[in-house]
């Protein structure tokens, strides 16, 4: 299938100046092939990489083989992909079906829940400085926001942030944190309201 | 499905994320995450000891290496090292779905000894710090070991 694409722009960090890019309604043979061949490399160096390894749990396990088969069973799943340079610049899979709101205000009502969300490892600032692009979380939530509205969700989003990414998610996004969800490694659970969607929305406008 | 995102609004929303990190969902952790998904707080060291020597003997129960049992079970060997021998290690919740199926063992007291559930009572907890004082991951598994690792997967059943 092929994937509808909205064109968009990406920030050049090292520049400041807008690049074109592309959100394609869809995860592709491409994004995996990206993932497999530009990621994962980038991100097996980093491993290695001595800054890094300083930041790691000595204790991690890490299994890539686990995450290729995932990425695999991504394709027969609903996701968004920004494309900047031929390149995946982030991913985006999402789950509108089987989760529902926790916040009191909406307790119960459909949302867009999201199963992950990444960025490319050279638009992360603890692997490049400067990274790459900005602008890609921003654009993949706006995108959960319009998926949501479409299916009459208005706009109502959830997610398990990983630690380092809560910050964005608090500040950026506007989210609530509901807590550390032990179900789910205690990541912490957010949730967006449809006020707050529009109040996302307007903050770029 | 196409979405009205102008451009100037990208670029907005770009500035005001920054460097900022934005993974979410447990497929997003990868080596370089400042932190691993945090395995519930609760468990202790201990309850690791006891995850892994339990693991170590059912292994030597049934005369695997433990290339046999990562053969079997599909999981790497480096996972059922880090298992046996590295009691900081939080291993992967398929993984103890997997052991669990191989060794008959209950999933949900499992996944609390692993550290990946919230312990239901102090019960468990008590039977893994004596499980853990009894056995020797070192030695041959002897009568009194065998004695002890079946009275430690008798109590993890009886609490199913």
């Amino acid at each position: 299938m092929t994937p509808d694409v909205t064109p968009i722009a990406l920030l050049n960090v090292a520049n400041n100046m807008p690049e074109d890019a592309e959100l394609w309604d869809g995860i592709t043979e491409k994004q995996i092939t990206d993932w497999e061949t530009k990621w994962k490399p980038d991100l097996k160096r980093a491993q290695l990489s001595r800054n890094v390894t300083a930041q790691l749990d000595q204790s991690q396990h890490w299994d890539w083989r686990k995450k290729s088969q995932a990425l695999e069973g991504m394709l027969a799943l609903r996701g968004f992909s920004i494309v900047c340079n031929d390149i995946t610049q982030g991913l985006m899979l999402v789950d509108t079906t089987s989760k529902r709101a926790l916040i009191e205000s909406q307790r119960g009502k459909d949302l867009v829940y999201i199963d992950y969300i990444e960025n490319a490892p050279w638009n992360r600032s603890v692997l490049y400085n400067p990274p790459l692009y900005s602008g890609v979380g921003s654009i993949l939530m706006r995108a959960a926001i319009a998926l949501s509205e479409e299916e009459g969700f208005k706009g109502r989003i959830g997610l398990h942030s990983l630690p380092q990414a809560d910050k964005f998610y608090i500040k950026s996004c506007g989210m609530t944190c509901l807590g550390q969800d032990p179900r789910y490694h205690n990541l912490r659970y957010f949730e967006m309201t449809p006020e707050q969607a529009q109040e996302f929305i307007n903050k770029g406008s | 499905m196409k979405i009205e995102i102008s451009k100037a609004w990208c670029l907005n929303m770009a500035r005001l994320e920054g460097n900022a990190e934005i993974g979410a969902g447990l497929l997003a952790v990868d080596p370089t995450s400042h932190k691993a998904p945090i395995a519930n707080p609760a468990a202790s060291n201990v309850s690791h000891i006891a995850f892994g020597r339990l693991i170590r003997l059912m292994r030597r129960k049934e005369g695997l290496t433990i290339e046999n049992l990562a053969d079997k079970v599909d999981i790497d060997v480096d996972e059922i090292v880090s298992i046996e021998d590295n009691i900081h290690h939080n291993a992967d919740p398929r993984t103890v779905y997997q052991l669990a199926n191989h060794f008959k063992l209950p999933k949900a007291e499992l996944l609390q000894l692993a550290g990946l559930a919230a312990p239901k009572n102090d019960a468990l907890f008590n039977e893994a710090v004596r499980f853990a004082a009894r056995s020797d991951p070192t030695a041959r598994l002897s009568p009194e070991e065998q004695a002890a690792l079946e009275a430690f997967v008798a109590v993890l059943s009886k609490n199913k």
